[in-house]
């Protein structure tokens, strides 16, 4: 009972101490109130989510991660760029912290900006363990603002994360709450008649999967802070202040659609890495990601911070008021998107020749705000990009495509130029695919065909960039995640491409990013919702080389050991 | 490119050149933020050095009627506009300024100034030569003479799309003016 006390304490004395550059985790077993119910789960410091760490760029910092609880644990500084062994991922970095055991990680801090940490083992993370990282710049940030808050999402579920892997491994549909009925598929034979619909379920039907595995775990409780939305995390402001809201997703499995009705957002950040200001009035924010927004609320009124699923099966939502306990209008969820034929254009073994677009599912009309399905007939993907609500990083006529609430501006991952390129461009010296693949009716997800537990390590070899292709052939968004070194994403501004740590290859597409292999060592390099990641969409990097080659190579073969 | 893409750029088109014609530009409006002034008569030189995005200084003292001479130099990697007006007018003109973006005219470090000659069918183009303003590529530098007629609420801001929102503005303080009153 001491230790959390201490460690409690100690929270409460680390911004006075400042430079101190020591920190004290517990990883404790704590209950979690959701307003809709209330869950034992996993926390930081006695609570979930854990402390906001705070660090500034320059200094050392020391970590002591004490385990409280009775079974392994390990904490990843998610897209912290640190040496290998202080990456927190049991059996690629280290051998995992046992119980009882204090755990004391030491790295320099060599960046700034919005980041967090979670636990790398087993489902501790979906369980509650997580919490945000803050570091300071050594120089001054390039934007200004008056006050700034952690908005920090997350989908609790009422089941423990082992138990909805079991359920997903025996019913891979067991959380999937929107699937379509027979009813529906009456209803959609007298619209699109009999033999069309039939051929449409048939093609599903081919590829294991069902139209509405948009999100394959519903019936979650959406998060702020720590906070459902009855219980309603607020951020107080003064009428023409400008706030920085640093948002980060650390759901288990759910992407979340964001807006401030009333507001306009200047992204000024994303992944932590400052960003050429782009002002939206919704972005999407992917697993694992971050996106640092300014905001300049006027009046003096509250503001609803609005987080749909992607799916729309749940939201999380908080307000901004210049007074606690002030509210404004919580929106109603739209109708829930559904994928669309488009969505599988990667998929594996379609026989495409057969797909007459006359024939298509083009999506709900809600996602295609105002369109006439009957005059679709014979028109071209070109066509369908339809001009602003269109997002090159969805297939065109996807079901999942983006749209404005208020029909206006949505962020794109086209609209991300690195406000200050970190790296030269150069030719990368090599072209890695990475095929996203997944049988759903077994749950089982795999990259180039192949699970974790049977995949050769990826090498790499220090000093090349490294360009990876992903082709998503399954029908889900796979938020991919390479533990560090930097993800530079392709959107086509050459110099300006942005650095992420997160990239979301979305159905039917493929993507590219490029990485500089500039860190020597091993790391994890998977899907970041947390069930494909367990169920194989995973894989381990080595990085052969190193400034000083032979020692990386060392510390490799002497941190072997522990289970991922 | 199809025919109705040609229709959308040329709406575009025509509703930019009202935007300007619309005259939201401080030299013709200098009741609120002053008037183009005389380099004689300026009383002091202000060096103003632009960044990715933010301008030192981020604030400076005037007299009401005063003169001041600003030497404004872009010293980041993206092009950078310093604008003397109020909010309002400042609001306004980035309205224009998206308009360039979205034309191609300003590209993150680059301004094609071809295109802001370029007669946009009705006389007007996107050339940005208010005497309240310089926009400016990477290490460019301009100046600007202003002045400050009377006390108002006066900033100088970049209203590069996004550039103002992240907080690339700065406050023009009156300082006797405030001590008079």
């Amino acid at each position: 009972m001491k230790t959390p006390m201490v460690a409690g304490l100690l929270g409460l004395l680390m911004p006075a101490l400042g430079m101190a550059g020591e920190y004290n985790l517990t990883v404790d077993r704590v209950m979690i109130d959701t307003g809709d119910f209330v869950k034992e789960g996993i926390g930081y410091n006695g609570a979930s989510p854990g402390p906001v760490l705070r660090f500034k760029e320059g200094e050392t910092v020391t970590i002591n991660v004490t385990n409280n609880l009775d079974e392994m644990t390990s904490i990843h500084w998610h897209g912290l760029i640190l040496p290998f062994q202080q990456d927190g991922v049991p059996g690629i970095s280290f051998p995992g912290i046992q119980p009882g055991e204090t755990f004391t990680y030491e790295f320099p801090v060599q960046q700034a900006g919005t980041y967090w940490f979670h636990s790398h083992s087993g489902f501790q993370e979906p369980d509650g363990a997580y919490g945000a990282i803050v570091i300071e710049p050594e120089k001054r940030e390039p934007f200004r603002y008056n006050r700034e808050y952690v908005v920090q999402l997350t989908d609790k579920h009422p089941h423990s994360g082992d138990r909805i892997m079991r359920n997903l491994k025996m019913m891979p549909d067991y959380y999937n709450r929107q699937q379509q009925t027979v009813g529906e598929f009456f209803s959609d034979s007298s619209e699109h008649g009999f033999m069309d619909t039939l051929k449409d379920r048939m093609a599903w039907g081919d590829m294991r999967m069902m139209k509405a595995d948009v999100e394959d775990v519903q019936g979650f409780t959406g998060l702020i802070n720590g906070k459902g939305p009855e219980q309603n995390w607020t951020g107080i402001f003064e009428p023409g202040e400008r706030i920085r809201l640093r948002f980060i997703n650390s759901s288990a499995m759910t992407y979340f659609d964001i807006r401030i009705p009333g507001l306009e957002m200047t992204v000024v950040q994303a992944d932590g890495n400052n960003v050429q200001p782009v002002t939206v009035d919704e972005f999407r924010i992917g697993v694992a990601e971050t996106y640092d927004v300014i905001v300049r609320p006027r009046d003096e009124k509250a503001y609803t911070i609005f987080a749909e699923s992607m799916g729309r099966s749940g939201y999380a939502r908080a307000t901004l008021a210049p007074e606690e306990g002030m509210e404004a209008e919580v929106p109603e969820m739209r109708e829930a998107s559904r994928l669309t034929m488009a969505d599988m254009g990667g998929m594996h073994g379609m026989d495409h020749g057969d797909m007459d677009h006359g024939d298509m599912d083009m999506g709900e009309p809600d996602d295609m705000a105002g369109m006439d399905h009957s005059s679709m007939e014979g028109m071209d993907h070109s066509a369908m990009a339809m001009g602003d609500s269109s997002d090159p990083f969805y297939a065109a006529g996807s079901g999942l495509m983006p749209v404005a609430a208020n029909g206006g501006k949505f962020l794109s991952y086209a609209d991300l130029k690195a406000q200050d390129p970190l790296y030269e461009l150069r030719e990368p010296t090599r072209e890695i695919e990475l095929r996203l693949t997944g049988n759903m009716e077994r749950y089982s997800w795999s990259i180039n065909g192949v699970k974790y537990e049977d995949a050769d390590p990826i090498r790499l070899k220090y000093g090349e960039r490294v360009r990876f292709k992903f082709v998503n052939e399954t029908m889900m968004t796979h938020p991919m995640h390479l533990h560090g070194m930097w993800s530079i994403l392709d959107v086509g501004a050459g110099q300006w491409n942005p650095i992420k740590h997160t990239v979301s290859v979305q159905p039917g597409t493929t993507v590219y990013m490029e990485t500089e292999v500039d860190e020597p060592g091993q790391w994890a390099f998977h899907c970041h919702l947390s069930y494909h990641a367990a169920a194989g969409m995973f894989r381990k990097v080595i990085v052969e080389g190193g400034p000083d080659s032979t020692k990386a190579n060392q510390d490799i073969a002497a941190n072997a050991g522990g289970d991922a | 490119m199809n025919g109705s893409k040609v229709l959308v750029l040329a709406a575009a088109m025509s509703v930019s050149s009202t935007a300007f014609s619309a005259g939201t530009h401080g030299g013709s409006h200098g009741a609120s933020s002053g008037e183009p002034g005389n380099a004689s008569e300026a009383s002091r030189t202000v060096n103003v050095e632009m960044f990715d995005n933010y301008y030192e200084p981020e604030e400076i003292d005037v007299e009401p009627g005063e003169t001041v001479r600003f030497v404004v130099e872009n010293k980041g990697n993206l092009v950078h506009e310093f604008n003397i007006g109020t909010p309002g007018m400042h609001e306004a003109h980035q309205d224009e300024m998206k308009m360039m973006v979205e034309h191609g005219v300003i590209q993150g470090g680059k301004l094609n100034r071809a295109m802001m000659e370029m007669d946009m069918g009705d006389g007007h183009s996107m050339k940005h030569d208010d005497p309240n303003s310089v926009l400016l590529e990477p290490g460019e530098s301009k100046e600007i003479v202003w002045k400050f007629t009377e006390q108002s609420s006066i900033e100088f801001a970049c209203n590069v799309p996004g550039h103002y929102q992240a907080g690339m503005y700065g406050d023009v303080n009156f300082t006797r003016g405030l001590a008079e009153q």
